[in-house]
């Protein structure tokens, strides 16, 4: 597989992962994974930041 | 909309808590923030500065099958559009629907002119785009 500039290739299928949470919706932390959004049926938008308490 | 976005920082989901407590602007927040401690899932998208141990602004789109269908990176001084990112998820609902056609360049919304690839619109594009 060659080296794509974004790690993961766009056109290839993504590995589970799962991430620790803070859900404001719930006002409580949680846990979500690519699997149980698959098994949900929706899409997922990832928005990686650099950093909170930061300004752009 | 069938979508879930999910912000991601290398931040601890205690010092999610905080900010969105604190900063007036995450008031309306409603969608999962995540904690990627030591950027494991940053690095998974090459989006992981190993000089300052941060994510760089990169945003994915991946469809409910698991397949990365968009990918934008920016460096850490530059923005990205809201705008932009949700005509790219429209436009990909859209498709999901509708799979033999092609969104162009200005498309925005659906109802916007899209393109049917066929042999017959080979070498005119600009006449299908009328």
């Amino acid at each position: 597989m060659t080296e794509c500039c974004t790690g993961l290739c766009v056109g290839g299928t993504v590995p589970n992962f799962k991430l620790e949470t803070y859900d404001p919706s719930k006002g409580d932390f949680g846990e979500i994974s690519l699997e149980t959004q698959m098994s949900n049926k929706k899409w997922t938008l990832l928005f990686f930041y650099p950093a909170d308490f930061t300004f752009v | 909309m069938g979508a879930e976005v999910i912000t991601v920082s290398t931040d601890t989901k205690f010092v999610h808590l905080a900010w969105q407590r604190e900063e007036k602007e995450l008031a309306n927040v409603k969608f999962p923030m995540g904690s990627d401690k030591g950027g494991k899932l940053a690095r998974m998208f090459g989006v992981y500065d190993e000089a300052t141990a941060l994510a760089l602004r990169g945003t994915f789109i991946i469809n409910p099958e698991g397949k990365l269908l968009n990918a934008e990176v920016n460096y850490y001084n530059l923005g990205r559009n809201i705008d932009e990112l949700m005509r790219k998820f429209k436009a990909n609902l859209y498709l999901q629907k509708h799979e033999v056609q092609a969104c162009p360049s200005k498309w925005k919304e659906e109802g916007d002119k899209t393109l049917t690839p066929s042999a017959k619109m080979v070498g005119r594009v600009h006449q299908a785009l009328e």
